[in-house]
């Protein structure tokens, strides 16, 4: 009854073509700002903040590169982790180099790293595609998991080997290191996700992401009419890349604060990413988040859920049930919806706007 | 748009496209042996034969999707032996498919709009933006794409995923995605295989208003023969790769060779 | 010029040097490319008769290895137990075939290949759940698999050979040439080609579709059961295996997805090719490069020759 465009009359080419045509979306959207911005860290726990939602933030900017790739431009990766690493890694980088520098400068700019490596394994995808590509990504993926271990330059030469992310300011506020509080690591990782999301969907409502669309529907009609494959499949590894290495450099600086980078990033993260992908909508950015929320939330809430409502688990039993629980929803939801949460959510929306009327 | 051309009827004007002694092989499957034609400003010039003739290998070849192991094609003057569709897309050459090649997972007007790539010229930094001159590209070539919507009348369906809709409005659809590219030639590989009396006469009127209101010179592949006569000005017959009749509809149906061609040769 | 020397011309003069541990190193590259090609095999069988791109293969060989010590540790002889895992590897076929392909039929590869992902996180935990994630012992002796090693007085040296190793190539061949048979000769293997042709054209004349990808991922089950034997009785039966099953992708890549030889000659090239890497070019950088050097053999090749090894050139029409 609240949710539908009548007696919106769109006057321009440019209303009908905004992001949002209905204006309770638009409505929506900024709720959800507000109860991000607001709501969350006004009543959220530090727990909730720090194991929930910066998880579910970051994985969120990791499935978005992903889609870009997989679910818009129809180029299967299974490298997303090892892109990730090559973003958390040229953020320790720079960050040691320039410690001058804001390091949410250097978070960004890791990102471009990571497109750049991103690019040279994309490459191969002129000649090769479906399958193959995905095995040509998947030597992106041990390739750069061996430097990660093999390159101690890489690790600053720790003893550990691992990324020792030290505190770094803005402001005077610590918003990296041990002594940030899980509240200013949320703002600054929220703001980078809500920027960074506004981009993505500009760029895949506009002129690039046709192309890439059409380059997934139908390569070869698109080339005869006139896209260049190879350059927009670069652009689609190039952005795709930015935003694991972003998500990547996230990871280590604003949630983990440092630790075992080898394990974050290895093959199991990409397929992590992947699986989020196909949950939550290949194609849809609203369902990369639904995909996020989904897989990251899901071992916490079978390590602490059953616990809470009377079911013992030893924490090993959780994770295999988290597999057998993952591994029969991706069944389940391929089975009933191939398109994934988001398109659930778009039929919900689309029988919110007929309400009452079955049609 | 574009000022109209010289409209249908005209076969006087100059050369657009020349095929000179082209022959394309696949292996040791011959597709095409030393076929020459032209296409000349303006008209609609229609390519028949029986099937496996090689028609849409000579279409293929024409818009640089195929590279002839022999002869060249002269566009607009320019002659070339082998460049990318790319090149070709930019030239000025458009296309639609024998098996519609639409982009089924995106709306009417996306698709369409995916016919303005080439036109469209803001960068990526702009398109992060979604303002300023992005935007301002957006809704100009927006304004063409309705047009075509209109020209097609196919405003109904502006919003439909193309995956969902009927054969027929698929194959107008995809006519709009040609024509967004404002071609100066444009192929046609059988655009009313599969349809109906009524869908076919829809489209040759599309076809003919295409040919006189944009003065587009088009070249099509179609096995309705009632069809071709009646909207070609000349006729190119292929059988087996080779060329044996050029000329008028006139000619080529009173042309002994592709009446046996078609009917067979009592042996 | 140094690091020239060291890259081009070093390690040629060093397999001169030293033609036993070439002919050593060599001989460890053919036993696992013969593992490989084994994982390769069973891609390669539901991919031609399914177009699945089935990623959970790997998977099966550590679940169907799992099981069959499973039984065994349960007091069932080891015979039996065979039998048994057999019979767990039927069972799978058959429910992988009712609640994962029949539903999903006609939808496009890259969601079957995603949901295979899902059988493979399943049998992940059901693994895990069941048998504990720990590494099992295989129960080689047990069924009378040879141990112990063989050593020639060669080239100036001695060579080593496992005989477990050359087991695993004799049974390896022997299943195959099985296979090759079975799909040669019999009815349902005549269906079989005719499914992996074209699937409507096999419906149309009365093949069952559903009797077939049954028999097909069964037969992956057994193709899995003896890697899992032969993988279980060199290392141990462990969910490790799972990421070194990884290595049957460029395998495939090399061969063909649908070509069995492509799937016996990729593997050993891939074997032989990242041990002898390993071995020679390793040490210039530190060691460990056999974790993505397939992966880097299999995009150069793919690079000149996209079809693979044994695919015919692909003809793109419009």
């Amino acid at each position: 009854m609240f949710y539908r465009e009548a007696g919106q009359y769109k006057t321009s080419y440019a209303a009908d073509m905004a992001v949002f045509p209905i204006r309770q979306d638009l409505i929506g959207v900024l709720l959800m700002l507000a109860v991000a911005y607001v709501a969350i860290p006004m009543f959220g726990s530090e727990f909730f903040l720090s194991s929930v939602m910066i998880p579910f933030l970051v994985f969120s900017l990791a499935a978005i590169g992903l889609n870009v790739l997989t679910g818009y431009t129809g180029l299967i990766s299974l490298g997303t982790g090892a892109f990730m690493g090559v973003g958390a890694y040229a953020c320790y980088k720079l960050t040691t180099i320039f410690p001058g520098v804001n390091i949410i400068v250097w978070i960004v700019v890791s990102g471009f790293f990571s497109a750049l490596v991103g690019v040279l394994f994309g490459i191969p995808s002129l000649r090769i595609k479906g399958f193959y590509l995905a095995v040509a990504t998947l030597a992106a993926q041990f390739f750069l998991q061996w430097c990660f271990v093999r390159i101690p330059w890489l690790y600053n030469y720790n003893a550990s080997g691992a990324i020792e992310v030290a505190q770094r300011t803005l402001f005077d506020i610590p918003i990296t290191g041990a002594r940030a509080t899980p509240e200013t690591r949320y703002f600054v990782l929220l703001t980078i996700v809500v920027v960074l999301t506004w981009f993505a969907s500009n760029l895949v409502h506009g002129r690039i992401g046709r192309a890439w669309m059409a380059v997934r529907d139908m390569d070869i009609a698109a080339e005869l009419m006139g896209i260049k494959l190879l350059d927009t499949k670069l652009l689609a590894f190039a952005v795709s890349s930015f935003y694991a290495g972003v998500a990547g450099a996230c990871m280590m600086f604003l949630w983990y604060g440092g630790g075992e980078a080898s394990d974050a990033f290895n093959i199991n993260q990409s397929f992590n990413i992947l699986f989020m992908v196909i949950i939550g909508g290949l194609g849809s950015l609203i369902g990369s988040f639904f995909g996020a929320a989904f897989i990251s939330t899901l071992p916490t809430v079978l390590k602490f859920g059953l616990p809470a409502i009377g079911i013992p688990l030893a924490g090993a039993t959780a994770e295999h049930l988290t597999h057998i629980v993952v591994g029969g929803l991706i069944i389940f939801f391929l089975i009933v919806e191939p398109h994934g949460l988001a398109r659930l959510w778009q039929i919900g929306k689309q029988k919110l706007r007929m309400w009452p009327f079955p049609y | 748009m574009r000022a109209p051309g010289d409209g249908h009827g005209t076969t006087a004007g100059e050369v657009l496209l020349a095929v000179e002694g082209v022959s394309l092989s696949f292996g040791g499957v011959k597709a095409i042996t030393d076929v020459s034609f032209d296409i000349r400003k303006g008209e609609i010039r229609a390519i028949i034969g029986p099937n496996g003739a090689g028609k849409t290998s000579m279409l293929n070849v024409i818009n640089g999707f195929y590279h002839p192991q022999q002869g060249r094609i002269a566009f607009k003057g320019e002659t070339r032996k082998r460049m990318r569709p790319y090149v070709a897309a930019s030239q000025g050459i458009a296309r639609t498919f024998q098996n519609v090649a639409l982009f089924k997972g995106m709306s009417t007007i996306d698709n369409i709009m995916a016919g303005r790539t080439l036109k469209m010229k803001t960068g990526f930094f702009w398109q992060c933006l979604r303002h300023g001159p992005a935007l301002n590209e957006e809704i100009e070539h927006r304004k063409f794409v309705e047009e075509i919507i209109d020209f097609l009348e196919i405003q109904a369906i502006r919003k439909m995923p193309v995956g969902k809709l009927p054969y027929g409005l698929q194959k107008r659809v995809e006519l709009g995605r040609a024509l967004a590219m404002q071609p100066d030639l444009l192929l046609l590989d059988e655009p009313m295989a599969g349809m109906n009396l009524e869908e076919k006469e829809d489209m040759s009127r599309f076809i003919i208003d295409v040919n006189n209101q944009y003065g587009t010179t088009i070249a099509l592949i179609e096995h309705d023969m009632g069809v071709v006569m009646d909207l070609s000005d000349r006729v190119v017959v292929l059988e087996y790769g080779r060329k044996i009749a050029d000329g008028t509809p006139a000619e080529v149906s009173a042309d002994q060779k592709v009446i046996d061609a078609y009917l067979g040769v009592p042996h | 010029m140094d690091i020239l020397y060291k890259v081009l011309i070093d390690p040629f003069v060093q397999m001169g040097a030293a033609p036993d541990l070439l002919v050593q190193t060599v001989w460890e590259g053919l036993v696992s490319g013969v593992l490989y090609a084994l994982i390769a095999l069973g891609f390669v069988l539901i991919f031609k008769a399914s177009g699945v791109f089935n990623f959970a293969q790997g998977i099966m060989v550590v679940f169907a290895g799992l099981t069959l010590v499973g039984f065994h540790e349960m007091g069932v002889p080891a015979i039996l137990a065979v039998i048994l895992t057999l019979g767990v590897m039927f069972l799978l076929a058959v429910s992988v075939e009712r609640v994962v392909l029949r539903p999903l039929v006609n939808q496009p590869d890259i969601i079957l290949f995603m949901a295979t992902f899902g059988i493979t996180y399943l049998l992940i935990g059901f693994g895990e759940l069941i048998f504990g994630g720990n590494p099992k012992r295989m129960i080689a002796e047990e069924l009378y698999l040879p141990t112990g090693s063989i050593e020639f007085q060669t080239l100036g040296g001695f060579v080593q050979l496992q005989k477990i190793d050359i087991a695993a190539a004799v049974i390896a061949a022997i299943m195959i040439a099985a296979l090759a048979f079975f799909f040669q000769t019999t009815r349902i293997g005549r269906a079989l080609r005719a499914v992996a042709d074209s699937h409507k054209a096999a419906l149309s004349v009365g093949i069952s579709l559903n009797q077939i990808w049954v028999i097909v991922w069964f037969t992956a089950g057994i193709v899995a059961l003896v890697t899992g034997i032969m993988w279980g009785a060199r290392s141990d039966v462990s969910f490790a295996l799972q990421v070194i099953a990884l290595k049957a992708l460029p395998v495939l890549i090399l061969g063909g997805f649908t070509s069995v030889p492509g799937a016996i000659v990729g593997g050993l090239i891939i074997g032989i090719g990242e041990k002898i890497g390993e071995f020679y070019w390793g040490p210039l950088v530190g060691g460990g490069i056999e974790s993505w050097l397939a992966y880097f053999i299999a995009l150069g090749f793919l690079l000149f020759r996209p079809q693979g090894l044994f695919g015919e050139k692909i003809i793109e029409r419009i």
